[in-house]
C-alpha cells in the first residue's frame, strides 16, 4: 500500500482542520482549481500541514502551506514522504 | 460632537441572542413579561468554581446558526455575533443581493470585552498537554476581541468600515456610538453591537476577582440592585446586533426607521471607582443629550446600569438626578437585565434593543427579582407598565470605569428644537 498521501486525506484533513466539506472525487475533479475556490485559507492549509507532519512525523517541505490548489499542495508533501513504499 | 448631523442613524434591524431568548421576538416576550431565567451555573467545567449563578443561554445549537467551518474556526462568542446579525440583517429587510451589488456601503462594528476565551482554552490546553505543534492555527484569530467583527464581514461580503471597541461594559454603547458616526460619515449600513460567551472555565476564572461579581448561591437573590439586598452582579453570554443605518438609505428602500440614534457621549473615572462615577455617569447623559438636543423633561424611561452594587447604586441614583434635574425623580427607571444578567459589552445593546422594542410597543418592561427599591427613583418592578415612549436613555458603566450614556428616539422623529 501506497504511503503517498491521497485525496481522500487531504478531504479528511480540510474537514477536521478548515471544517470544509469537499468529497474527495471533487478534489480529484478539481485538483488545479484553487484552495480559495474551496474555502481554504492559509491558516486551514497551515492546520493541515500541521496535522501532517504530526501524523508522518516528519516535517512538510518549507512553503507547503502557500500552494495555490490541491494538486500542487498533494505534490509538494508527498514529496517529503519515502516514494511509494 | 460638532458634526452637522446631516446623515442621521436609524435602527432598522434588530437581532438578539439572549438567555430569556434566541430571537428577537422571544426575547420582548420574555422581557415584557419580566421573566428572569437566572439559574445555577451548569457549563462543563464551571460546577466547582464559587460563581454559582449566571444567565446561560440553553437553546442555542451552533451547528443550526453558523456554518461549519465556523464552529471549527471561531468561538461562541463569533457564533452568537452572526446568528445574531443574521437576524438583524433579515430584519431590517437587506437581501444578500442588495449587499453583495455595494458591499462598500456595508461596515461592521461590535464591542468585546471577554473574547474567544472557550477557544482560547482548549488551544492553550493543547499546547501544555501535547505542545506547540498541536494548537491549531486558528487559535491566531478566534480568540482575539476583533474575531467577531472579522468573521461577520468576511462571511456575509461585507467590505465597508470596520471596527471593534475592546472595552468594558460601556463599550457596547460606543460601538453603536462609532457605528452612528460611521453613518454620518457617508456609509449606508452599519452592522452593529455585541455579543459575549464568558461562562466557560477560563473565562469564569478570570471574572473570579472582580469584587463586584456575585457569588450568591440562590438565583432569585443573587442579583438585585438598588435594593438593601444588593450583591454583585451575575455575568450573562449572549448579546444582539443591530443594524445601524443611514435614515436616508433606509427611506429609499421602503426600510422602516425603528428608531434614531440621536445623541451618545462617554466618560472615565478609574476602574471600580463607583463613588466617582456618579460624576462620570451624570457628565456623559449630559453629553448625550447635548448631542441629541434633548431636554431633560424629554426623557420616558431611562434604563439603568444597575451593577448591583450599594455605592455604584448609588451613584448612579444620584446621576441620574444630576443629568435630570427634579425630571430625574420623575422619569421610570428600569433594569430588565437582572433577569438575564449581566453580559459585559453585551449587556446595554440588549438594551438598546428592549428600549426600542419598548419604544414601539409603548411599555416599560420591568426589573425582576427587585422589590424594596432604596434609592429616590422611580423603578419599574415586578410588572411592566404601559405608557407612550418616545425617547429613551440607556446608561451603561464598565467594571473598568467607562460611563455611557445613549439617547434614542422612537422612529426616524427629527430632534424637537
Amino acid at each position: 500500500m501506497s504511503e503517498n498521501i491521497t485525496a481522500e486525506e487531504l478531504a479528511e484533513l480540510m474537514k477536521k482542520a478548515a471544517g470544509i466539506t469537499v468529497a474527495p472525487e471533487e478534489l480529484r475533479e478539481r485538483s488545479d482549481d484553487s484552495f480559495d475556490t474551496f474555502g481554504i485559507d492559509s491558516l486551514g492549509l497551515l492546520g493541515i500541514v500541521g496535522e501532517l507532519e504530526k501524523r508522518y512525523g516528519t516535517p512538510m517541505p518549507p512553503d507547503s502551506e502557500k500552494s495555490k490548489s490541491p494538486r500542487q499542495f498533494l505534490d509538494a508533501v508527498n514529496s517529503a514522504l519515502p516514494a511509494g513504499a | 460632537m460638532s458634526e452637522p448631523h446631516t446623515r442621521r442613524a436609524v435602527v432598522t434591524g434588530i437581532g438578539v441572542v439572549a438567555p430569556n431568548g434566541t430571537s428577537t421576538e422571544t426575547f420582548w416576550k420574555a422581557t415584557r413579561e419580566g421573566i428572569s431565567v437566572l439559574d445555577r451555573v451548569t457549563r462543563e467545567g464551571c460546577e466547582h468554581l464559587p460563581l454559582r449563578v449566571a444567565g446561560e443561554i440553553r437553546d442555542f445549537d451552533p451547528p443550526s446558526a453558523v456554518e461549519e467551518r465556523y464552529l471549527v474556526q471561531t468561538d461562541r462568542f463569533t457564533h452568537f455575533a452572526m446568528a445574531a446579525a443574521d437576524l438583524a440583517i433579515d430584519e431590517a429587510g437587506l437581501n444578500r443581493s442588495d449587499t453583495d451589488a455595494s458591499p462598500f456601503s456595508v461596515g461592521v462594528v461590535t464591542a468585546a470585552g471577554s473574547g474567544g476565551g472557550e477557544f482560547g482554552q482548549r488551544e492553550l490546553q493543547q499546547l501544555w498537554d501535547k505542545g506547540s505543534r498541536y494548537v491549531g492555527p486558528y487559535q491566531s484569530i478566534a480568540w482575539f476581541y476583533a474575531a467577531s467583527t472579522g468573521q461577520i464581514s468576511i462571511r456575509r461580503g461585507f467590505k465597508g468600515p470596520c471596527g471593534v471597541v475592546a472595552a468594558d461594559e460601556a463599550g457596547g454603547l460606543d460601538a453603536l456610538a462609532h457605528a452612528a458616526r460611521a453613518v454620518r460619515r457617508g456609509t449606508d449600513v452599519l452592522v452593529a453591537g455585541a455579543t459575549e460567551a464568558p461562562l466557560a472555565p477560563y473565562s469564569m476564572v478570570c471574572q473570579l476577582g472582580y469584587e463586584e461579581l456575585s457569588t450568591e448561591e440562590v438565583p432569585e437573590c443573587a442579583y438585585r440592585p438598588f435594593t438593601s439586598a444588593a450583591c454583585g452582579f451575575v455575568p450573562a453570554e449572549g448579546g444582539a446586533m443591530l443594524v445601524v443605518e443611514a435614515e436616508t438609505s433606509a427611506r429609499e428602500r421602503g426600510a422602516s426607521a425603528r428608531a434614531t440614534l440621536a445623541g451618545h457621549a462617554a466618560t472615565f473615572t478609574g476602574a471600580s471607582r463607583w463613588r466617582q462615577s456618579r460624576e462620570g455617569l451624570a457628565q456623559a447623559i449630559r453629553g448625550a443629550l447635548e448631542e441629541a438636543a434633548c431636554a431633560p423633561e424629554e426623557i420616558d424611561v431611562v434604563f439603568a446600569d444597575a451593577l448591583g452594587v450599594p455605592e455604584a447604586d448609588r451613584a448612579e441614583a444620584l446621576a441620574i438626578a444630576d443629568a435630570l434635574g427634579a425630571h430625574g425623580r420623575r422619569v421610570p427607571v428600569t433594569a430588565p437585565k437582572t433577569a438575564i444578567g449581566r453580559g459585559y459589552c453585551a449587556a446595554p445593546v440588549l438594551d438598546v434593543a428592549a428600549a426600542v422594542l419598548a419604544m414601539e410597543h409603548g411599555v416599560i418592561p420591568p426589573t425582576p427579582n427587585v422589590h424594596d427599591v432604596c434609592h429616590d427613583l422611580d423603578l419599574v418592578t415586578t410588572r411592566a407598565r404601559a405608557t407612550e415612549l418616545r425617547t429613551a436613555l440607556v446608561l451603561s458603566r464598565g467594571l473598568m470605569g467607562s460611563n455611557s450614556a445613549l439617547v434614542l428616539r422612537r422612529g426616524a422623529t427629527e430632534a424637537s428644537q
